[in-house]
C-alpha cells in the first residue's frame, strides 16, 4: 500500500515538475491570470463583471467570487483539457512509458496518478485565477474582501469541472481511437453537450432531476442559485454593458442549498468512474498498440480524410512553389509557408473553402471561423521542425540560422494571407480602415503565433492563448472596440489597430531576443 | 534465471517480429547480435514484459512470466531503445522518479547510482541539456536503481562517440558480474569484449547462441584476406561479402567471408566480424519469418 502512494505520489509529482517548468505553461498560466483584469472592468467604463436586467452587481467577494469562478470554470473546461491531454503520450514519445511499464507498478496506480498529476495542474491554475481576481477585488472591489465567500463560490463551481476533464483527459489517452486529433474534436461536442445539457434542464426548473448529477461545468448550479435569488433569467457574465441609470445591485454569491448537495457531490465523484474503463483500454505502453497512439501505425479517420485530398493538394502546391524557386530569403519563407499545405491537406480544404464562402458571404459573418481555423493551422509552422528533429538541417541552410524568426514569420505570415485572400479581397471594398483592421489581425495571428512558437516550442500554447482571446473577443460582440481586432463587428478604430500592430512587433521583439539570446548560448 | 520457450510475435498484419525462438541463459553478459529488423528490440520487449508473446512462454526462475509478471518486473533494469528523458527535470529527479516506481526509497541509493555512472557533479542539472552520453549513462543508472538480477538494454551505444561507447561497455562489463545482462546491437565492437555468450538473430529467428570462441571457429576456413586495386574493389564490393577494407599504398586490404574465395585470396584468422558476416549470409535461418 505505501509503495503504491509512493510511486502515485512520484508521478504527480514528476508531471508538475515537468508541467511547470516549462515557458509555455508560465505564459498560460499569466495570460490567463492576466484576464482577470479584463473581465472585471472599471464601472466608470460603462461596463462590469456581472449585469441582472441591465443592473450592476456591486463589486463584493460573492459576485466577483462567483463570476471568475464560472468564467475560469469555463477555460479550464475547454482549453484545460487541450493543456493536460498530453501527459500520458509524453511517456510514449520519450519511451519512459517503456520504462515506467517495466517495473511493478499497477496500470492502475499510473493511471491514477496521471488523473491526479492533471488535477493538480488544472488546479494550480485556478488557484493562481482565483488570487489573481482576488487583487482584482482590492483594485475595483466596492465592498469589504471576504476571502472565505470568495473561495467558497470557486469550490462550489469548480471541482466538478476539474476532476471531470481531468478523468475525461485520462480516458481519452487510454484509448487508442480517441488519443489523437479525434478525441480533441469528440471532447470538444463533449463538453458542449454536457452543458447544454444543464443549462437547458435549469430553463425547465430541474425538470429532470439527474440532468443536474452530472452538472460537471456548475452551469446548473449556478443558474438555479441565480433564479432563486434574483427571480430573472436575465444575467450576464463576464464585461457586459449594463445600464447606469438603473440602481445596482447586491449579490452575495452562491451558497450550497440541500436539494444541490447530493447533485454536486455526485458531479464530483461520477468521472472518477471512468478511470477504471481507462485501466481496461490502456495500452501500458505495448508498441503495438502505442504506434495507433503516436499516430505511426494505421492512419485514423481523420488521416484518410485528409489522404483523399493529398494529390489534388499536391498538385495545387507543385504549382505554387513555383515562385519559391531561385533561394531567396522570400522564397525560403514561400517553401516553407507551403509545406503546411502538403503537410496538412486540410489547411488546403480550408483555404478553398474560405476562398468559396467569402464570394457569397460577408466577410463580417464569417471571420471569427475563419481566424480560429487559421489559428490551429498556423500553431505548428514554428513548432513543428524541432518536433520532427529536423531543426539542425534546416539551421545549416544559409541565412535560416541567424533569421530563423523573420524566415517562420514570414512563413506564417504569407500562410495567413494566401487562407484569408478571399475575405482580404472582399474586404477592399469596405474601405482602407476595414481592410488595415483586417491585415493587422492577420498580422497579429502570425507574429503571436511565432512568438510563442519560439518562446515555448509548443504549438498549444498559441492555440490556448488565442482561442482563449478568440472566446473573450466573440462573446464581447464588439461592445468594445479595443477587443475587434480583425474588425470582426466594425467596431475597431485606429486605436485599435495601432494596439495591436504594436503587441505584434513586440511579440516578435520579445522571440528575437530570446532567439537570438539562446543562439548566443549554444 | 531465464528460459525462452518457442516465443513468436506476430502482428496484426500477419508477419512475425519473433518466431519460435528458444533460448535458456543463466548470468553473464549475452550479446544478442542482428541486422536492423532482425526482431531484436521485439524478443527484449517481450522478455521486459512490454508486449506479450502471441505464442510461448518465458520463464524467469521457473515462473512464467505472462501469468506472474511483477516477479520479473521487481528483478528487471530496462533500458529501452532511443530512450528520451524528460527535459525539465534534473538527474537527481528523474532518477528518483524512477527509483519511486521501483519501489526503492532510499536516496542514497539515487545518489550512489549517479555516482557510479559519473553524473553525480551534474545531479542538480536539468537533464535536457544533457549529451547523448549522459542521458544513456543516466539511463543505465535507471534501469540498475533496484539493483536487479536481470539487465535489458536495446542497442544503448546508438549515437555515442566513440569514447562514450568505450565508457559505456566498461560500465556494462562491471555490472555484469552475477547477474544476466542481455544487451542487444548491431556493432559487433559493442559486444565482442563483454559478451560471455553472443546471440544473433536474422529475420524474427536465432541463427546460433553460442561463446565468442564458438562462433569463431564457425567461420574457420571461410574467411580471406587480399590486396586488390582501388578499380577492383569497386567491383569487388557488391559481389564479395566484404568484413574489412583498408587502403594502403600497394592497394585496398581487404577482408572478406565465404565458402570459397572468389579471387586470388589467403586464409585469413577469423574476427567476430567476419564469423557475424558469415552467418548472416551463409548459415542458414533455421525459422524463417513469414
Amino acid at each position: 500500500m505505501t509503495a503504491s502512494f509512493s510511486r502515485i505520489g512520484a508521478i504527480i509529482g514528476a508531471d508538475f515538475r515537468i508541467r511547470f517548468r516549462r515557458v509555455s505553461t508560465v505564459i498560460v498560466f499569466l495570460l490567463l491570470s492576466a484576464f482577470a483584469y479584463v473581465w472585471i472592468p472599471a464601472p466608470s467604463t460603462g461596463r462590469t463583471l456581472i449585469q441582472i436586467n441591465g443592473q450592476r452587481a456591486i463589486y463584493n467577494s460573492g459576485a466577483i467570487g462567483m463570476g471568475t469562478a464560472s468564467l475560469g470554470m469555463i477555460f479550464v473546461g475547454l482549453f484545460g483539457y487541450y493543456v493536460i491531454s498530453n501527459a500520458i503520450r509524453r511517456d510514449v514519445i520519450t519511451r519512459c512509458g517503456m520504462i515506467a511499464a517495466s517495473t511493478p507498478m499497477r496500470s492502475g496506480e499510473y493511471l491514477f496518478g496521471k488523473f491526479l498529476g492533471n488535477l493538480t495542474f488544472l488546479a494550480t491554475f485556478v488557484c493562481g485565477f482565483m488570487l489573481s481576481s482576488m487583487v482584482m477585488l482590492l483594485v475595483r472591489g466596492e465592498a469589504r474582501i471576504e476571502p472565505l465567500v470568495f473561495m467558497e463560490q470557486y469550490l462550489l463551481l469548480t471541482p466538478p469541472a476539474l476532476v471531470f476533464v481531468s478523468a475525461v483527459a485520462v480516458l481519452f489517452e487510454s484509448i487508442p481511437w480517441l488519443a489523437g486529433k479525434f478525441g480533441d474534436v469528440i471532447y470538444f461536442f463533449l463538453w458542449s453537450a454536457v452543458m447544454g445539457l444543464v443549462v437547458a434542464n435549469e430553463t425547465t426548473h430541474g425538470a429532470i432531476n439527474w440532468v443536474r448529477c452530472f452538472d460537471f461545468t456548475g452551469f446548473g448550479f449556478m443558474i438555479d442559485q441565480m433564479q432563486r435569488t434574483l427571480q430573472t433569467h436575465s444575467v450576464s457574465i463576464g464585461a457586459s454593458n449594463f445600464d447606469p441609470t438603473k440602481p445596482t445591485i447586491l449579490f452575495p454569491g452562491l451558497t450550497l442549498t440541500r436539494e444541490w448537495i447530493v447533485p454536486r457531490f455526485i458531479s464530483l465523484l461520477a468521472p472518477l468512474a471512468l478511470l477504471p474503463v481507462a485501466v481496461l483500454f490502456f495500452h501500458r505502453f505495448d508498441p503495438v498498440r502505442t504506434k495507433q497512439v503516436s499516430g505511426k501505425g494505421r492512419r485514423n479517420w481523420l488521416g484518410k480524410i485528409q489522404n483523399l485530398f493529398k494529390p489534388l493538394s499536391r498538385r495545387a502546391v507543385a504549382l505554387l512553389t513555383m515562385p519559391g524557386r531561385g533561394g531567396s530569403f522570400l522564397g525560403a519563407m514561400w517553401i516553407d509557408a507551403l509545406l503546411t499545405l502538403t503537410l496538412l491537406p486540410f489547411a488546403f480544404l480550408a483555404f478553398v473553402a474560405i476562398t468559396i464562402t467569402s464570394i457569397f458571404i460577408p466577410p463580417a459573418a464569417t471571420l471569427p471561423v475563419v481566424f480560429a481555423a487559421l489559428a490551429v493551422i498556423i500553431s505548428d509552422v514554428v513548432t513543428r521542425d524541432r518536433r520532427a528533429g529536423t531543426l539542425a538541417s534546416v539551421r545549416a541552410i544559409p541565412r535560416l540560422r541567424e533569421n530563423y524568426v523573420w524566415w517562420k514569420l514570414g512563413s506564417t505570415l504569407l500562410l495567413s494571407f494566401l487562407l484569408c485572400a478571399g475575405p482580404l479581397l472582399r474586404t477592399i471594398t469596405h474601405g482602407g480602415v476595414a481592410l488595415g483592421a483586417l491585415i493587422c489581425g492577420i498580422v497579429l495571428v502570425a507574429s503571436t503565433a511565432t512568438a510563442l512558437g519560439i518562446l515555448t516550442a509548443n504549438p498549444k500554447t498559441f492555440i490556448v492563448g488565442f482561442l482563449t482571446f478568440w472566446y473573450v473577443v466573440v462573446n464581447d460582440k464588439g461592445a468594445s472596440p479595443l477587443l475587434d481586432f480583425a474588425g470582426f463587428y466594425g467596431r475597431f478604430t485606429w486605436a485599435t489597430i495601432a494596439l495591436y500592430v504594436c503587441v505584434s512587433v513586440a511579440a516578435i521583439a520579445i522571440a528575437q531576443i530570446f532567439y537570438r539570446t539562446r543562439l548566443a548560448r549554444t | 534465471m531465464l528460459a525462452i520457450e518457442k516465443i513468436s510475435k506476430r502482428f496484426r498484419a500477419g508477419n512475425y517480429g519473433v518466431r519460435d525462438l528458444s533460448l535458456e541463459v543463466k548470468s553473464g553478459v549475452i550479446g544478442l547480435l542482428g541486422p536492423n529488423g532482425a526482431g531484436k528490440t521485439t524478443f527484449m520487449q517481450m522478455i521486459a514484459t512490454i508486449t506479450r508473446p502471441t505464442s510461448g512462454r518465458i520463464l524467469f526462475h521457473g515462473q512464467d512470466v505472462a501469468k506472474r509478471p511483477n516477479e520479473l518486473r521487481r528483478q528487471l533494469g530496462y533500458l529501452p531503445q532511443d530512450f528520451g528523458v524528460y527535459d525539465n527535470l534534473t538527474a537527481t529527479e528523474f532518477l528518483t522518479y524512477f527509483a519511486a516506481l521501483k519501489g526503492v526509497r532510499s536516496k542514497k541509493r539515487v545518489m550512489e547510482m549517479l555516482e557510479s555512472v559519473n553524473l553525480h557533479g551534474v545531479a542538480n542539472r536539468i537533464v535536457g541539456g544533457f549529451s547523448g552520453g549522459m542521458k544513456q549513462r543516466l539511463g543505465i543508472a535507471q534501469a540498475l536503481i533496484n539493483d536487479p538480477e536481470l539487465v535489458i538494454v536495446d542497442e544503448p551505444t546508438a549515437g555515442l562517440d566513440p569514447e562514450e561507447r568505450v565508457r559505456f561497455r566498461n560500465v556494462l562489463s562491471e555490472i555484469g558480474f552475477g547477474k544476466l545482462v542481455i544487451l542487444s546491437t548491431h556493432i559487433v565492437s559493442d559486444v565482442e569484449s563483454i559478451a560471455t555468450e553472443i546471440a544473433v538473430m536474422k529475420n524474427g529467428a536465432l541463427l546460433t547462441m553460442a561463446a565468442p570462441e564458438t562462433l569463431l571457429r564457425t567461420c574457420e576456413g571461410h574467411v580471406w584476406k587480399a590486396v586488390v586495386s582501388s578499380e577492383q574493389f569497386d567491383q569487388l564490393r557488391t559481389t564479395l561479402k566484404i568484413s574489412s577494407a583498408v587502403r594502403k599504398p600497394d592497394g585496398v586490404h581487404i577482408r572478406f567471408v565465404g565458402p570459397s574465395p572468389a579471387i586470388a585470396a589467403s586464409a585469413a584468422e577469423p574476427e567476430l566480424e567476419d564469423a557475424f558476416l558469415y552467418l548472416m549470409n551463409f548459415a542458414e535461418t533455421t525459422a524463417p519469418a513469414a
